[in-house]
């Protein structure tokens, strides 16, 4: 299996706020300490190479406290310099909420394809519901842009251009690989399997990938190849500590945060309309999915939405993300309530937990998918 | 009143009709779809009230090519060509409003008489309309009425999945049109006075979506446009005072039967 560092970046601060999202007043934001963050937050990207990650996300969203990277790709280029093996993941770029989704970037990039949730449509004024068709129009216009060569007219619904013709072309051929960050949307499972772009199912509860997982697979049948385990990925929180007793602890104290504070937003936010197609909404409404501000301590444990406990607790946990669900690559943020403890973290995880998932430590987990 | 579908260029439209005499056709609110109040059925005293769903609310079929403010009101144009009428009185509240004040500046020859009812549509100078999209359910109410209870007239039957499906679509569909610019089209104020129809602006002085002080932004661009405010009414004058709304709105009509 390959592990994956995920960051979100966060600014994490406690609050009374109804949002975290969108009308959270950047008041709240101190720049002093946001500096120290995203330094010790690179910091611990360029860490988790050292201690063997196999790759480094970052992701985008804006104007909240969950996550801080409005721009993506300005922190996957300083990791890039920084770095010298890892894959650097942008899970993903925001495409429709771009005027203009022509942005390139080159080498060890796997490029992410996402809407963006709920609250970005508030906080950019894009139509949400206009959203699919904008997501489908961008990504159709970047892989051409990437693949044929330049000067092309494209004349979109919503992108128009007499001329396209990026310099440079990338490094990747024919293109980086694109992976597909989602929460299980059936329009958008099959949308990634007839592309061969690898799922990623972010912060959902074990059933629900298994059932997901299931669905993906079925649609690579249906388009004629088998699903490589590389394009089935997870993003799911670990906490790992020398004891179960320990690990517990800090995940109630600083796991539970990116739920019930970093996810907190009023319902119109997490569903702007047009947002979530009918079927979508029918599954969402009747699937009995919780809000993550519902989400007890237990719920995360029990329902398998973070993996939390000893080295050898989270290795038999683990197990089953790579043995059961077969899932190729785990994308993973670690937060220990400190800096010096996040990195502790790592270190005890890239020491006791990864090694004993190196089956395929020689196989290139990109080629032939996500293209 | 009886309800009917019928379909006016491929969209299936839920038509809701009662009364006899003139025709009146009235354009709803967003969230008021399909809801026959006091205020419309004393407009079918006088009038043929014709009540139909804007497409995506209320049981009308949602339309995918409806897109911009200007796609309703051809597909307004279209639904008078479908029922034979050649001119009406034409009442519109809120959205429903917007969707006149486009049809008026087409087609003010279809038009006996022309009533806004707290319109939305235009920007006003120093204001920016409440962002209605963002708001949960207790904040949306204390904003569109003066008297909270008012809002019970629009309560859903039931909260069951079908419902929320539906207040989902008909969302949607305002979204499309309405949520960027929001509950406006830039090109509109200029146009107002295209308008040739006797034109009556109705308006609640309590309007937290578009205070009174919009109102004048429309008498100042409607030649002839009189305006009848109501002091116990938020946005919603004819869900908040119906008898009122009902007589001024009857009696503006009826004075104008054969237009200017």
């Amino acid at each position: 299996m390959k592990f994956y560092y995920f960051h979100l970046m966060p600014y994490p601060l406690e609050h009374d706020e109804p949002s975290s999202w969108v009308t959270f007043s950047n008041r709240h934001y101190d720049p002093q300490v946001g500096h120290t963050l995203y330094n010790q937050y690179l910091d611990q990207l360029e860490y988790a190479e050292q201690l063997g990650w196999d790759g480094l996300c970052v992701n985008e969203h804006h104007q909240n406290c969950y996550g801080t990277m409005p721009s993506p790709n300005v922190m996957a280029a300083m990791l890039v310099r920084r770095t010298s093996r890892a894959r650097i993941a942008i899970l993903g770029n925001g495409l429709p909420l771009r005027e203009n989704p022509l942005r390139i970037s080159g080498g060890r990039v796997i490029s992410g394809f996402v809407r963006g949730i709920g609250p970005e449509y508030y906080s950019t004024g894009v139509n949400p519901s206009h959203s699919r068709e904008r997501f489908y129009e961008a990504a159709d216009l970047i892989i051409r842009a990437w693949t044929e060569a330049g000067p092309f007219p494209y004349d979109g619904r919503f992108y128009r251009y007499h001329f396209v013709n990026p310099w440079p072309r990338p490094l990747q051929q024919p293109h980086p690989p694109v992976w597909c960050p989602s929460q299980g949307s059936a329009e958008t499972v099959e949308w990634a399997a007839r592309r061969r772009f690898p799922y990623l199912m972010v912060f959902t509860p074990i059933k629900r990938i298994a059932q997901i997982y299931g669905e993906y697979r079925e649609a690579c049948e249906r388009n004629g190849y088998t699903a490589s385990r590389y394009q089935l990925t997870v993003n799911l929180p670990i906490i790992v500590a020398e004891s179960d007793a320990r690990a517990y602890a800090i995940a109630r104290r600083h796991a539970l945060w990116v739920y019930h504070v970093g996810l907190r937003m009023s319902l119109p936010f997490w569903q702007p309309p047009g947002y979530t197609t009918e079927p979508s909404l029918k599954r969402v409404l009747t699937s009995g999915i919780k809000l993550p501000t519902e989400l007890t301590f237990e719920d995360l444990e029990d329902g398998g939405y973070i993996i939390c406990g000893s080295p050898a607790t989270v290795r038999d946990k683990l197990k089953i993300f790579s043995d059961e669900l077969r899932a190729g690559i785990v994308c993973s943020g670690m937060n220990g309530g400190s800096h010096e403890k996040t990195l502790e973290m790592m270190q005890l995880f890239a020491e006791e937990v990864m090694p004993h998932f190196r089956e395929d430590a020689g196989v290139d987990e990109t080629a032939g998918v996500g293209r | 009143m009886t309800e009917r579908a019928l379909t006016v260029r491929g969209v299936s439209v839920r038509l809701l009709s009662g009364g006899d005499g003139p025709a009146l056709l009235f354009l709803h609110a967003a969230g008021g779809a399909g809801r026959w109040l006091p205020f419309h059925e004393q407009l079918a005293r006088r009038f043929t009230l014709l009540f139909p769903s804007h497409p995506g609310h209320g049981g009308s079929a949602a339309a995918d090519w409806i897109d911009h403010i200007s796609d309703l009101a051809f597909h307004y144009l279209d639904l008078l060509d479908e029922l034979r009428l050649e001119r009406v009185h034409l009442v519109g509240a809120s959205f429903g409003g917007w969707i006149a004040a486009e049809i008026a500046v087409m087609a003010s020859h279809r038009l006996k008489s022309l009533v806004l009812i707290d319109p939305v549509g235009i920007k006003v100078d120093g204001w920016i309309y409440p962002f209605l999209f963002a708001m949960e359910l207790p904040q949306l109410v204390a904003t569109v009425f003066h008297d909270p209870m008012n809002a019970l007239a629009l309560a859903p039957a039931d909260l069951g999945v079908d419902t929320l499906v539906e207040l989902s679509r008909e969302r949607a569909a305002l979204a499309r049109v309405a949520w960027n610019p929001y509950l406006y089209n830039p090109l509109l104020k200029r146009r107002l006075c295209r308008i040739t129809a006797p034109t009556l602006l109705c308006w609640g002085e309590h309007d937290r979506v578009a205070p009174l002080q919009c109102a004048r932004a429309w008498t100042a661009e409607i030649a002839g446009a009189r305006l009848e405010a109501f002091a116990g009414s938020g946005h919603v004058p004819h869900i908040e005072e119906p008898a009122r709304a009902a007589a001024v709105v009857s009696e503006f009509c009826a004075g104008h039967e054969e237009g200017r």
